[in-house]
Order: structure tokens, then C-alpha cells, then sequence
């Protein structure tokens, strides 16, 4: 016993030491100036200006902090219920998987502005957090819904128990950990999103109104500030669903790996033909292109804001300016994309190095994690001056950027990936005298590539979604700057065609790692 | 799960409380029966309105029968959108205005304007100085994307090469131009220069309309419905900001310390700066026949200004009549 004890006391007093001396180095470097000419505040400066703003908070806090949690609330709600509704009824999720892909990649910088205008007070706000946060809640919460031992659905079977009996007594059950995992992602997107739509509803109260009347005061202690409150309010969420997500594992986890936890998202019901799966791709399509007609005819907006789908290919296709508008079009196209592709590659490598540090050196984790967290949270725009400071208006600013968009979804499905593995493979080849290295080797690399690949198309609209951000932001390059000069034109039209086009390209690389999956599946089955 | 499900509930009732505290106090709009009057502002709360709030507070709106509600802009506000869905009155850059009238035949008209001549200018530091437009070519230039228009304009007017400026989005943070890692930016200079002094560093800037861009900012726009249909409405808000606007300029000192805990409140900014920007713009609001004023003059300015750049603004995109009425 005693042994034990002092190595868990030696384990706990490294935790606090790394993390202390991050912030002790933080404090020279801002305290002195030393990291791009000052832009960089230390976290004393920070906390005087917080002091001298304490008045300021309050109402912004609560208003930011009541917009997200209901738009949390009801996006979960919806996704919770969707991913039940598509786990009993595998071809309702082929049919609205339009719906669902455009929900999650269509850039929010599109979004807000046609929020603002079809909705009144602090229904954008709401709305956005809402659907920023349905899509990984719905993804990981359907994961864990068809991720299910097979020899409960047989003995479910067995007892004459249906679809519904199966969905209540083993799939739920089993999905909480993904649901958990989802709620954790989605916690800090309901801040983010919340506060991205103040930026565009010109309200007076919310942090993101108190980050823009302060952006010009050229004063980084206070956007740290108000950043850092988002942090805080994002991270003690996603601490709270982290906890809940591990007392429920312990309960739920599976004894031993069964052969087909690998997600099937891909599969086609039905058919496998090449007939039946372009048959739903078509199904889906229709869907996704009805409810968006409907959309537009039910908000009864101005014609120059409000493009349906005929109207955005009048825009781009059949109009007199079709040609002029591809010529903005195309070029700003070709600049982003390879950007985004490149971008997501680098921001899934940095989150599995991260994941995977955080499994075998948890204390560098613990030092690693809570900076990574704050430049997910931070919103960019108050990091945009420290980020071209330290790597100007290039590539590497678009890459650091697209990182933390992109990087945070996948490093917690793979975190939750490398806890699913049970602890008997573990021992299997430990027994056989593996150490830490060799078993990340043989058990840990392997069962996270299904969730590298889920990663990944998780990560595939937010990367590009990072790189318009970083246009928008620092570089004035692609379809960032497009969509950005067409707001200040009023040329709704190339907005609706750069989001239409920004989701084709979302889906496209999601069809392609999803049908990588299923190659990869079906392969090692 | 017992024990979370109650910190959710408590979570939850801790928000709504918040909702309930915060619905009343800070809406912009005031209890008073009249006619039901939006205005969509350019900006957020600062010195640039000093004029409405001034109005609102005295009650001139209320005295000519219209309850006035007041909606806040920002960076990321297009003021023209709101026009399209619904609300009746909105300040705007003339440029983006003009533009969505020719180009994507927004029915608007520019009945009245808010500065005869924009505060828009090219702000640079003293040690690394642009004086004029010649000065840019071969520098890095942060332009707010809403006035690429205007910039270009300014290019254009000069004879510069629009490849020999690099030009780079601008957030509204200086930090990057005091820091050096832009050279200019493109600002008001009625409030940025403070800032820039602020943080011990020495400004200069030149407007845009000295230039050659000669053209007004918060323009008053409104949607041709609303001129043909509520026209009293208009005449009476036009009435009321004006002696609003003529009130704060009895003494520039006067409001904006007056409001810093009411309109300016949460707004991050100090009333020194409010102060400075309040003083630096009043040169550029005054006319001989009254605020808001639009005179042949200065709608021909415009009018060729941004014909020079192929944006065709013609005569009958501004309606005078409303200023006459008042």
C-alpha cells in the first residue's frame, strides 16, 4: 500500500508541476514582452484588467451563458432524438443524410448573416449554438448506437425482443459513452456558436459584443480576458460532461472487444448494388434540396437575401452574370481547398500525437490539453493580432488556425477511441512483455484508426471552415475574402454559392473517408 | 447520474433566472406610447451617435410622437440587410448602399446623411508615416472588407496600381499597426489616433476624401416602401436627430460622459475616448443649412466620386425631399 501511495503522491505533484511552470514561463514571456512585441499579455496583466473590468462581465456573461445553454439543450435534444430515430430506421439516416452534412458544413461565417436576417432577437444566437452543436452529438451518439456487442442483440433476439426493445435495452445503454463523448465536443461549439452570431446580430450584451466594442483598443490583456471567460464557461461544460462521460464508461464498458465495434455509417440498407446506393444517394439529395426550397418559401424573405436553390442557379448557371460570377468564384476556389485538405491532415495528426500523448504521458497531457482548450475556445479573432505577429499572413497562420478549428472533434473521438480498448487486450500483450510503446503499437494505433477515419470526416468541413476563418481573418486570400466583400456588397448571391459550394466540398471529402472506412472495415472485418 | 442530472436542473435554472433578471433592464427600448419607430445604427455604441442618444434621453423623438427603438450595430452588422427584412430605417456607408441599389436593385433611397464628409482615413504611425496615397505602394495596407470599395476608389483616383498595395483584412484591433506588422489601416480618425496614443505611440492619417473619394458615411437609407408610406415618420426622426445632434454640439463635452452608464455601458471603451471621438467628428457633421443635410454639391461629389470606379450612383438614389419637409 505504501508504495503505491507515494508514487501516486510523486504522480500528483508532477501533474501540478508542469502546468505551474507553463504558466510561470507565460508570465516572464508576457510580463517582459518577450513574445511578439507584447501582443502575447501575461496571465497577471490579464487578471488586473479583469479586475478593472469586473463591472463590465456580468451582464455579458449571463447573456452569452443563457444563449448557449438553450441552444445546447435544444441541439441535443434534436440530435439525441435523431440519432434514436436513425439507429431504429437506417434508411430515414440515408434520406436526411443531406440535412444533416449541410447542418454541420456549412461555414457559420455563411450562416450568420442569413440567421440575423430571418430571425429576431436572440433566436440566431440560439439557432447557431443549436446547430453547431447537433452534428457531433448526432454522429457519435448514432456511433454508439450501432456499435453493440452481438451477443446481446441476439439474446434481445432471442427473448422475441424487436428494434425498439433493442434500441432501449442495449444500444442506449451502450451509446452513452459516444453521446458523452458528442456532449463533450459540443459543449464549448454551443459558446463558440453562441458568441459567433453575436459578432452579427448587433446586440449590446454577450461577450462576443464586449470582445467587438473592445477589438479596438488595441488592448490584448482585455480580449485574453473576455476570451478567457468563454473558455472557462466552454471548459467547465466540457469537464462536466468529461466526468460524467468516465462514470458511465466504467459501467457500460465492454469486457472484451467485440468484432463489430467498428461504426457502420456507410453501409447501405437494402441494397449494395451500385443501382441501390445511387438510388439513395439521390434520395438524399432530393431530400436535402426540398428542404431547403421549403426553407427559403416559408421565410418569406427579400429576393436579394433569400436564394432558394433555383435561385442560386440562376446565379451561377443560368443567369446573364453566371460567367462574371465563376470568374470570382473559381480562383478564390482554387486557393482554398488545397489549403483545407492540407490543413485537415496536419490538424488530425496533431490531435492523434495529442491523444495519444494524453494515454501514455498523462501529466504532459495535462499540460498540453488545458492550451490546446484555450485556443479552441479563445475566439480567433481576439488571437488574430498575437497569430500574425508570430507567423505573419501566410501559410503558417493558415495552418495554425485550421489546426485549432479543426483538430478538437477528432482528438475526442480518438481519446474516447484509445479508452474504448479494453484493458484485457491490454494485458494480453503485456503478459507477452510488451511495454507502453509496443503496446501503443499493437493495440492502441490499430483501434483508433476506425476513429481516425470518423475523425476525419468530422474534421473535413471545419478545416475548411479554418482556413476561410484564417482568409477572412489575417490573409485576405480565397473564399474567406469572397464571402466577406459580398457581405459588404450586399451580393447575397455569391454568399449562398460559396456556402453551397463549401458544403460540396465538405461532403465530397466526408463520402471519401467514409468510403475509406468502409474499405478499411470490410478488409480487416 | 442522479447527482448530474441535478447540477444540469440547477444549471438550468440558474440561466433562466439570468433570463429573467436581464430581460428588462437592457433592451433599447423605452416604455412610451407613440408610433413605433426602428432605427438600425452602422456600429456599436459609441461617440459616433452621440446625437440619437442625446435625442432619446431628452425625449425629442417621444415629443414628436415616435417611439423609437434603437438597434446596435457592429463590425459584422450589414445595415442594408436589415432594410430588406423590414426595418424602416438604417445608417449606412454610401459606397455598399449605392452598390446594392445598381448592382442587386435593393429598392432604397439615401434621404439624408450623417457626416458630410467620411471619417474614413488611411492611419499610420508618425515614425513609419503614409501621408498620402503615393506613400502606400510597395505597403501593407488592413482594410475592413465593407471598404474595399472606398479603397479601391482611393487607388483608383491616384493612379496606383491596386497589385502594388498588399491589402489584408482588417478586424478593428490596431495592435497589429502599433506593433508595426501592417503599415497603415484604414479607420475612422475621429477615434483610432486616440487608442494609437494611448498605447504610447504617436498617429497620422489622412481622409480618404481629401483624396478624391468624396463621399458621405451614415448615410440615412430607407426602403422606397417606407418613403411612399410612412413618410411622416421619416420627417419626424429626422427631425428629432437633428436637434439631437444640434443639442450635443452646444457643448461636445456635455453628453458622452453622461451616458456611460446607460448607452455606453459594457461597450469596453472610456469616456476620454468617447470625449476625443465626440470633438474629432464634429468638423466633419456641420453643414451651413443644419445636420443631415445633403446639397447638390455634395450628391454630385458622390455621384462622380464612384463613377470614377464603375459604380454607377445616379441623382435619383438620393431623395432630398424629406430634408426639405422638415
Amino acid at each position: 500500500m505504501s508504495w503505491r501511495a507515494s508514487t501516486h503522491r510523486a504522480l500528483a505533484g508532477r501533474e501540478w508541476f508542469w502546468p505551474l511552470l507553463l504558466l510561470m514561463l507565460w508570465e516572464i514571456a508576457g510580463r517582459y514582452d518577450l513574445v511578439a512585441q507584447g501582443a502575447l499579455p501575461s496571465p497577471g496583466e490579464i487578471l488586473t484588467q479583469f479586475w478593472h473590468d469586473r463591472a463590465d462581465y456580468p451582464p455579458h456573461l449571463a447573456v452569452t451563458a443563457r444563449t448557449a445553454t438553450l441552444g445546447f439543450l435544444l441541439g441535443n435534444l434534436a440530435a439525441i432524438l435523431a440519432a434514436a430515430a436513425f439507429a431504429v430506421a437506417p434508411r430515414l439516416e440515408r434520406l436526411a443524410r443531406g440535412i444533416t452534412i449541410t447542418l454541420f458544413a456549412i461555414p457559420p461565417i455563411a450562416l450568420v448573416p442569413i440567421l440575423v436576417i430571418a430571425l429576431k432577437g436572440e433566436a440566431p444566437r440560439i439557432a447557431l449554438a443549436a446547430i453547431t452543436v447537433f452534428f457531433p452529438t448526432m454522429v457519435s451518439t448514432l456511433l454508439g448506437l450501432r456499435t453493440i456487442d452481438p451477443r446481446l442483440s441476439d439474446v434481445v433476439h432471442t427473448y422475441g425482443g424487436g428494434a425498439l426493445k433493442l434500441l432501449l435495452k442495449v444500444r442506449l445503454p451502450s451509446a452513452l459513452p459516444g453521446m458523452m463523448a458528442g456532449l463533450q465536443v459540443a459543449a464549448p461549439g454551443a459558446v463558440l456558436g453562441a458568441i459567433l452570431a453575436e459578432f452579427g446580430s448587433g446586440s449590446r450584451w454577450g461577450l462576443g459584443a464586449y470582445l467587438l466594442g473592445s477589438l479596438g483598443q488595441a488592448n490584448p490583456a482585455r480580449l485574453w480576458g473576455i476570451g478567457l471567460s468563454a473558455t472557462l464557461m466552454a471548459g467547465g461544460a466540457y469537464a462536466l460532461f468529461a466526468l460524467l462521460g468516465r462514470r458511465l464508461n466504467v459501467d457500460t464498458a465492454a469486457v472484451t472487444l467485440a468484432s463489430n465495434s467498428a461504426p457502420d455509417l456507410i453501409g447501405t440498407p437494402g441494397s449494395n448494388s451500385l443501382a441501390g446506393r445511387l438510388f439513395w444517394i439521390a434520395a438524399a439529395w432530393i431530400v436535402g434540396l426540398a428542404a431547403w426550397w421549403l426553407i427559403i418559401a416559408w421565410l418569406n424573405l427579400s429576393p436579394i437575401i433569400a436564394y432558394g436553390p433555383q435561385d442560386v442557379m440562376r446565379y451561377l448557371i443560368t443567369g446573364p452574370r453566371a460567367a462574371q460570377n465563376w470568374q470570382r468564384l473559381l480562383p478564390a476556389f482554387g486557393e482554398t481547398v488545397p489549403l483545407a485538405i492540407l490543413g485537415l491532415f496536419c490538424g488530425l495528426a496533431f490531435a492523434l500525437v495529442l491523444a495519444l500523448i494524453c494515454r501514455l504521458k498523462p501529466a504532459l497531457g495535462a499540460m498540453i490539453l488545458p492550451a490546446a482548450l484555450v485556443t479552441q475556445t479563445m475566439p480567433l479573432v481576439a488571437l488574430t493580432p498575437l497569430i500574425v505577429l508570430l507567423l505573419g499572413r501566410t501559410l503558417a497562420a493558415t495552418l495554425a488556425i485550421t489546426i485549432s478549428v479543426s483538430f478538437f472533434p477528432a482528438f475526442v473521438v480518438l481519446t474516447q477511441g484509445l479508452a474504448a480498448v479494453p484493458a484485457s487486450a491490454r494485458e494480453v500483450v503485456a503478459v507477452y512483455g510488451a511495454g507502453r510503446f509496443k503496446t501503443l503499437l499493437l493495440i492502441d494505433l490499430p483501434a483508433s484508426l476506425p476513429h481516425l477515419l470518423t475523425a476525419a470526416r468530422l474534421g473535413a468541413p471545419r478545416a475548411l471552415l479554418g482556413v476561410m476563418i484564417a482568409e477572412w481573418l489575417a490573409t485576405g486570400y480565397g473564399l474567406g475574402n469572397l464571402l466577406n466583400r459580398s457581405r459588404g456588397m450586399l451580393d447575397y448571391g455569391m454568399i449562398w454559392s460559396v456556402a453551397l459550394l463549401s458544403v460540396l466540398v465538405a461532403i465530397a471529402l466526408y463520402q471519401l473517408f467514409a468510403a475509406i472506412e468502409h474499405l478499411v472495415l470490410s478488409r480487416t472485418g | 447520474m442522479q447527482h448530474a442530472l441535478t447540477r444540469r436542473t440547477l444549471l438550468k435554472s440558474a440561466a433562466a433566472a439570468g433570463a429573467i433578471g436581464l430581460g428588462g433592464a437592457f433592451t433599447g427600448r423605452r416604455a412610451f406610447a407613440g408610433t413605433p419607430f426602428t432605427m438600425q445604427s452602422s456600429w456599436v455604441n459609441d461617440a459616433e451617435f452621440t446625437g440619437y442618444f442625446t435625442a432619446i434621453d431628452k425625449g425629442f423623438y417621444a415629443a414628436e410622437g415616435l417611439d423609437l427603438t434603437y438597434q446596435s450595430g457592429g463590425p459584422d452588422v450589414i445595415p442594408e440587410s436589415t432594410l430588406l427584412s423590414g426595418t424602416p430605417l438604417a445608417l449606412t456607408s454610401p459606397d455598399t448602399t449605392i452598390v446594392a441599389i445598381a448592382q442587386q436593385g435593393a429598392p432604397f433611397k439615401i434621404i439624408a446623411t450623417q457626416y458630410q464628409k467620411n471619417p474614413l482615413g488611411v492611419v499610420s504611425l508618425a515614425s513609419n508615416p503614409i501621408h498620402e496615397p503615393k506613400d502606400l505602394i510597395g505597403k501593407t495596407l488592413a482594410v475592413p472588407p465593407v471598404n474595399a470599395v472606398s479603397v479601391e476608389a482611393l487607388l483608383r483616383l491616384n493612379g496606383i496600381d491596386a497589385s502594388r498595395v498588399r491589402i489584408v483584412p482588417y478586424e478593428y484591433d490596431p495592435t497589429p499597426l502599433i506593433k508595426g506588422e501592417i503599415d497603415a489601416s484604414v479607420d475612422f480618425t475621429t477615434n483610432v489616433p486616440y487608442t494609437i496614443e494611448q498605447a504610447g505611440k504617436k498617429a497620422t492619417s489622412f481622409l480618404l476624401y481629401d483624396f478624391g473619394v468624396t463621399i458621405y458615411n451614415d448615410t440615412v437609407v430607407v426602403t422606397e416602401e417606407t418613403l411612399k408610406n410612412d413618410r411622416a415618420s421619416l420627417v419626424k426622426w429626422l427631425r428629432a436627430s437633428r436637434k439631437g445632434w444640434a443639442e450635443n454640439y452646444k457643448d461636445p463635452a456635455v453628453y458622452p460622459p453622461k451616458f456611460a452608464d446607460s448607452w455606453f455601458k459594457g461597450n469596453g471603451r472610456t469616456t476620454e475616448n468617447e470625449l476625443y471621438f465626440n470633438k474629432a467628428q464634429q468638423a466633419l457633421m456641420e453643414h451651413p443649412k443644419g445636420f443631415f443635410t445633403m446639397d447638390e454639391a455634395g450628391i454630385a461629389a458622390n455621384i462622380e466620386a464612384l463613377g470614377q470606379i464603375g459604380i454607377k450612383a445616379t441623382r435619383d438614389m438620393f431623395d432630398t425631399s424629406v430634408l426639405e419637409e422638415v
